[in-house]
């Protein structure tokens, strides 16, 4: 544990050398340089960054655009970070709000259109999930059955994650998708520590009941579709 | 293990499990019960393996390909901030003809408007004069009729001499003889005329 927090602990000095360079970058004016630096910084958080996009918003393209949007920001942006913060807080709270801005986007164009694809019980992200099936069955080194096993159960956990409410989610998915801890989710999110740890409680009783309905489900399904077969 | 089976044994729930777990607190009975403690184990395990599942999820979503593209694209739009999109103009509209010279389709508007309504007064000046000399020609013959008959009652009364009917239609088709062109003067002089009835009678 303290080998995993001596090297977030160098993450992160290294984190805020590189935004200090090109916060000095770009006031001298050398943007291609700071561009350069800036690099670093986005290969260092792209995919962490990715991850927390795609399990607030369930869909790759929108968390695609939100992790761009979230750099850009950050980028023209940087001359207002505290350097006394750690940089991937701050930059995870651009990314969070970005995040936020959409969900509530989307819930105003969803109030008005009802996408196609959806249906009651499958997951948001149906098509792309099924498109990227073959791809993940193609490429895994599991056989197709064990792949497609891990497919549904993904989904399931996904599917009951979704049905949290937003700040036991993000909660749930900063601190046990992310590792972060209770006081980091608390500056992220600008809950109290406490709040946090009770977001947490919630979330993880909430979906072990989600999940525990689900495995209670599944027979049940099967054997009505048994049974309307042998009818 | 049943529900009823658990709380009568004392034994820890999953809400409590929960709470330990979110706290990394301990709990006396979990020290004490081998089966909690493996419950809490396998707890544990289901906590940590719902984050691997979703970090697995994510990943799978994000291959690296797609991290390069997302770089590159990045990249590019940080390339673009600096260099801003030029705007460039609107093709200028046609313009008309005299659009550029406002004051002079003003007066040509305003000639128009004026010449319309002159016309407009002058041609009901025209028609009233024509309409008042039209019927100046009318009631001329009428009022030389009425004249006229009052004349010969007169001398009817005061002469005493039977005034027939003849008499007066004779008149009075010879004053409301309408005016006829010259054209059809033919037509008129075939047709019969009660005065020539009454010349003929006497």
């Amino acid at each position: 544990m303290s080998g995993t927090s001596a090297a977030l602990t160098a993450a992160r000095e290294a984190d805020a050398i590189a935004a200090r360079t090109v916060k000095t970058l770009q006031a001298e004016g050398k943007h291609a340089d700071a561009r350069e630096r800036f690099a670093e910084l986005v290969g260092r958080h792209q995919r962490r960054a990715s991850r927390i996009a795609y399990h607030y918003l369930r869909e790759t393209a929108d968390a695609d655009e939100a992790v761009q949007d979230a750099f850009v920001k950050a980028y023209s942006h940087l001359f207002t970070f505290r350097e006394e913060l750690p940089f991937d807080v701050w930059f995870t709270r651009i990314l969070i709000n970005g995040c936020l801005d959409r969900i509530k986007a989307r819930t105003r164009r969803e109030r008005w259109l009802v996408p196609m694809g959806r249906v009651a019980g499958a997951p948001t992200d149906g098509t792309s999930a099924d498109r990227d099936l073959t791809e993940r069955l193609a490429s895994a080194g599991a056989s197709p059955e064990a792949a497609l096993l891990s497919r549904e159960r993904r989904q399931q956990i996904a599917a009951a994650l979704a049905r949290l409410p937003e700040r036991q989610r993000a909660v749930f998915v900063l601190s046990h998708v992310e590792g972060c801890t209770s006081r980091e989710v608390s500056a992220l999110t600008g809950l109290n520590e406490s709040t946090v740890r009770v977001h947490l409680f919630r979330a993880i009783r909430k979906l072990r009941t989600l999940l525990a309905s689900d495995r209670a489900a599944v027979p049940h399904a099967e054997l009505k579709g048994k049974r309307r077969v042998t009818s | 293990m049943s529900l009823l089976e658990r709380l009568g044994r004392g034994h820890l729930s999953d809400r409590e499990f929960a709470r330990l777990w979110t706290t990394a607190g301990g709990h006396p009975h979990l020290e004490a019960c081998a089966t909690c403690r493996a419950r809490f184990e396998e707890f544990d395990r289901w906590v940590l393996g719902i984050g691997d599942e979703l970090r697995v999820d994510a990943d799978a979503a994000f291959p690296i390909e797609r991290m390069a593209a997302q770089q590159a694209q990045i990249t590019r739009r940080l390339e673009a901030m600096e260099h801003p999109a030029r705007v460039l103009a609107f093709p200028k509209a046609a313009r008309a003809v005299i659009s550029g010279h406002s004051h002079v389709r003003r007066w040509v508007t305003v000639a128009a408007a004026a010449g319309l309504i002159a016309g407009v007064g002058l041609g009901q000046v025209l028609d009233i004069h024509r309409t008042v000399e039209r019927t100046a020609r009318v009631s001329a013959p009428v009022s030389q009729l009425a004249v006229t008959t009052a004349a010969r009652a007169n001398a009817a009364v005061t002469s005493a001499v039977l005034t027939s009917e003849d008499d007066f239609l004779s008149d009075a088709d010879a004053f409301s003889r309408p005016r006829v062109s010259s054209a059809l003067l033919p037509l008129e002089d075939m047709t019969p005329h009660a005065r020539d009835l009454v010349d003929r009678s006497r």
